[in-house]
């Protein structure tokens, strides 16, 4: 039995924006924990670059010292392992649960800072990265493509558990009588 | 013969130590000059000289420069909150040279010539002093510009000597952070002010770096540069910072 047009289409869609949320993801875990400075990968280098990431979450002024900085030293790790599993497509309903949730919560908070007219680095990915506008619309659509993603999944789930019923046949009509 | 040749040897001697005098004295006196230049021929040359403002030891192994703006409440709260104990504990064990830059915003009516004060005290050593004063009532000269009242509580000794220096800087020149418009980009002012030098140079620094807000920071060690980063950072998590940096 062949798939239906726009169930594929569907399915399609869906691929594709996964790939780009796990690409999202891992390009901001990758961002955060890079040398910040022309330097080979180190053990030194990943510490630097989370202390650094540390004055940026600090600077929203949020959290306490101690709660800044336990954020900056676990986000990065989550983003890459929240990015691996949306790119293996394992559980993808949960995983795109999760990443609009994070992706939400980011919005938020961005929104509140620059509501509140701080002028800050957005820190999303890496340093110096000014929030503004222009990062406030990029994030909201990132956030509106984890949403579409989570549905498309839901979506593609239910449609796998509860097939649509075939188009009724002369013949299977002629059988049912 | 051999008297005559000593005599003429002598005299060679005697023209070559007064052709050695005519040419070192000048040279000599022009040394001496430089060492005792008068206050006022060092003040008149301000203008086309970029003014330091700096506190710690430059051989510091980490550098912390910060783009500010003195009237800007952001800079005030990473001043009092964060830069103070910076300046107490890492700036003088050595491990530290910050350096300030001034980046004055249009929107700050007063940031300008607040910039000015600061450099004029610069000028006679005091910027340390100067500078906490300024952030410690940032609230009240905002409110009536009156920066001269907190300069003078600041250094009563050599605030005569700064107000001298800034007599050529009346507060019209300097509208509201922005660019005076007797500023011309050789580095001199139509009205003299000689500090508008210094804080259109950091302005520039700021442009290339770039400054899109103010408190702006970036460190530098061993060569490498890190940041910037704008806002209010608090100093514990700053201080983990420059913790690592160091351990590296």
């Amino acid at each position: 039995m062949s798939e239906p047009s726009n169930s594929k289409t569907g399915r399609i869609l869906v691929v594709i924006g996964r790939l780009a949320l796990a690409a999202v993801f891992l390009f901001a875990a990758y961002a955060k924990l890079k040398p910040q400075t022309p330097e080979p990968w180190s053990v030194d280098s990943i510490k630097t670059s989370l202390s650094m990431f540390a004055m940026q979450v600090d600077s929203y002024q949020m959290l306490s010292s101690e709660s800044a900085d336990f954020v900056a030293h676990s986000l990065p790790f989550f983003e890459l392992a929240l990015g691996l599993w949306i790119l293996s497509g394992i559980w993808l309903r949960i995983s795109s649960v999760a990443s609009t949730l994070l992706l939400g919560g980011f919005f938020a908070i961005m929104v509140r800072t620059y509501a509140k007219g701080l002028e800050i680095n957005c820190g999303c990915f890496g340093p110096g990265e000014h929030l503004g506008p222009k990062t406030l619309i990029r994030d909201g659509s990132l956030l509106a493509l984890s949403i579409a993603v989570a549905i498309g999944a839901y979506l593609l789930a239910r449609r796998k558990t509860n097939p649509p019923e075939p188009a009724a046949s002369p013949i299977g009509f002629e059988r049912a009588r | 013969m051999e008297s005559y040749r000593i005599a003429r040897g002598r005299g060679a001697g005697a023209i070559f130590a007064l052709f050695a005098f005519a040419v070192a004295a000048p040279a000599i006196a022009a040394l001496q000059n430089t060492k005792h230049t008068p206050a006022a021929a060092k003040t008149a040359s301000l203008s086309d000289e970029y003014i330091v403002k700096a506190i710690g030891s430059r051989s510091a192994p980490i550098t912390m420069e910060v783009f500010s703006d003195y009237q800007c409440p952001s800079c005030g709260g990473l001043y009092e909150q964060t830069l103070k104990p910076l300046i107490a504990d890492y700036v003088a064990s050595g491990k530290v040279y910050l350096v300030h830059r001034d980046f004055p915003l249009p929107i700050h009516k007063y940031g300008y010539e607040a910039a000015r004060w600061v450099n004029a005290a610069a000028v006679v050593g005091k910027y340390p002093e100067v500078e906490a004063a300024l952030y410690d009532n940032q609230a009240s000269w905002s409110a009536d510009g009156n920066i001269a009242k907190y300069v003078a509580s600041a250094i009563p000794g050599d605030f005569k000597h700064v107000e001298k220096l800034m007599e050529s800087c009346p507060i019209e020149t300097a509208p509201g952070g922005v660019t005076p418009a007797s500023y011309s980009q050789a580095g001199k002012t139509a009205h003299g002010c000689p500090f508008d030098y210094s804080i259109e140079k950091d302005k520039a620094l700021g442009n290339t770096v770039p400054v899109s807000a103010t408190p702006t920071f970036r460190f530098t060690y061993k060569g490498r540069a890190y940041g910037p980063m704008s806002g209010v950072v608090s100093w514990p998590i700053m201080k983990q910072f420059l913790d690592q940096l160091l351990r590296q």
